[in-house]
């Protein structure tokens, strides 16, 4: 396993097919927001153990734009040929200025253990696009990828 | 914290008459076993009549580190169902069933016992059974008997089974309630103390909202000495924050001090991403090894 899954630019999977799943999102929502990726990962043929991974792949985006970003944000999932593509995103800090800034630069700050860290870790791709207008953080989870999880030993 | 006017079950001593009030099963067992690992470590007999049968109840208490087998050999330890104690053929008496406590105090005192710890699960008095209306009669005398005596009873009662008025009714003629303390409880997630092993239960979904109540939780585990388990069989998701707080938790504590993490194997995934299936004194349990 790479320390790092292989970032992918823009979003040109996604291009022109709408989303099976829209849904927006703030710190009270986080479960049903959980709750629908779960039944969608499921849906698109992900094993149950990938479907944890997206749903913990999706929360901690989410969870970041929550804590670190606008404090809410929109979800959009894709069934692709193979496998499911998510978009998280985020309008940005609250207000302009030096705080937007650092908020932004938390929000992407990969530090092991941590939110994005544990991202890349679980998701067969990962790419962030930043610009003053927001924030969009995509995962992709391949239905062959055999990813991470692994039955522990005792 | 939550613990609010209950009696913790380690807290009780000989002579109380406890009322025990418990959310689910796994409650039920885990407050149960420690009152009979307590029990049996001060050499007292203990006596468990429980809703389940007898070879379930022993092989729960088993499962959360009592020595099952000595105890019942070497009569220590007892474990029976409700019926020819407190139930004679579904029927309830409370005069039959101070009878039996009385044989069982006198049976106590002949074998040499120091003093006796009964449980009983009251759950029979959930279903149609006749003289149910004689409970806080038979509560009244367990009072009386036990005042200044070696023996103690503690009476489990399901909150979500017994009505707000029987459990207000009953619990007057106890001289505690006891409950697991517990640092959050909702729709969605619970966090409480376990007792037997000792540590803390998290059951349901847990997010970075709750790091609050799970660092008081891993807190105050941590100030009890020896070994801790984090059981997780019962949560279905825990997110990075959580994780990381509870991987910090066990890393910052010292090598003589053991920690077991039960869960299931997507729970536990993220934990060996953390790092935790590789570090010294911490053990990761899936639950489909039990």
């Amino acid at each position: 396993m790479t320390d790092e899954a292989p970032v992918e630019t823009g979003s040109t999977t996604a291009r022109g097919e709408p989303p099976v799943l829209d849904q927006a999102f703030d710190g009270d929502s986080l479960y049903p927001l959980r709750a629908a990726v779960a039944a969608h990962g499921s849906q698109a043929g992900l094993s149950e153990g990938r479907t944890r991974d997206l749903v913990l792949a999706v929360h901690e985006l989410a969870a970041n734009a929550v804590r670190h970003g606008a404090g809410q944000g929109r979800l959009r999932l894709w069934a692709t040929p193979d496998g499911v593509r998510c978009e998280v995103s985020d309008d940005g800090a609250d207000g302009d200025g030096p705080d937007a800034e650092a908020a932004d630069a938390a929000l992407w700050h990969v530090e092991p253990g941590h939110g994005l860290w544990l991202v890349r870790r679980i998701a067969d791709g990962v790419s962030v696009q930043s610009d003053p207008s927001g924030t969009i953080a995509a995962v992709s989870f391949r239905l062959s990828a055999p990813g991470p999880t692994a039955p522990p030993r005792r | 914290m939550a613990v609010g006017a209950d009696a913790q079950i380690t807290d009780l001593t000989a002579d109380d008459h406890a009322c025990l009030t418990f959310g689910e099963p796994e409650e039920l067992f885990d407050l149960t076993a420690a009152f009979v690992r307590d029990g049996l470590a001060c050499g007292l007999k203990v006596v468990w009549v429980s809703d389940s049968a007898p070879q379930r109840a022993t092989s729960e208490l088993a499962r959360r580190g009592i020595a099952v087998e000595s105890a019942l050999a070497a009569g220590q330890l007892a474990a029976a169902e409700c019926e020819g104690r407190l139930l004679s053929g579904q029927e309830f008496d409370a005069g039959r069933a101070m009878e039996w406590l009385t044989r069982q105090m006198a049976a106590c005192q002949q074998e040499g016992f120091p003093g006796l710890r009964v449980a009983v699960d009251m759950g029979w008095a959930l279903r149609p059974v006749t003289g149910v209306e004689q409970l806080p009669d038979f509560e009244e005398g367990v009072a009386a008997a036990l005042a200044g005596t070696a023996v103690s009873v503690l009476c489990q009662y399901d909150r979500e089974g017994f009505d707000p008025v029987t459990l207000a009714t009953v619990s007057a003629f106890h001289t505690r309630s006891v409950a697991a303390a517990t640092y959050y409880a909702d729709a969605m997630l619970r966090i409480c103390r376990q007792y037997a092993p000792p540590g803390i239960r998290l059951a349901g979904e847990i997010d970075y909202r709750y790091t609050e109540p799970l660092a008081l939780a891993l807190t105050e585990a941590i100030r009890f000495e020896g070994d801790i388990t984090v059981n997780m069989t019962a949560l279905t998701f825990i997110d990075g924050s959580c994780a990381r707080m509870i991987v910090d938790a066990a890393r910052g504590l010292a090598a003589s001090r053991a920690v077991a993490l039960h869960c299931h194997p997507g729970i536990a995934a993220t934990f060996v991403l953390l790092g935790a299936g590789d570090m010294a004194g911490v053990s990761l349990v899936s639950t489909h090894d039990r």
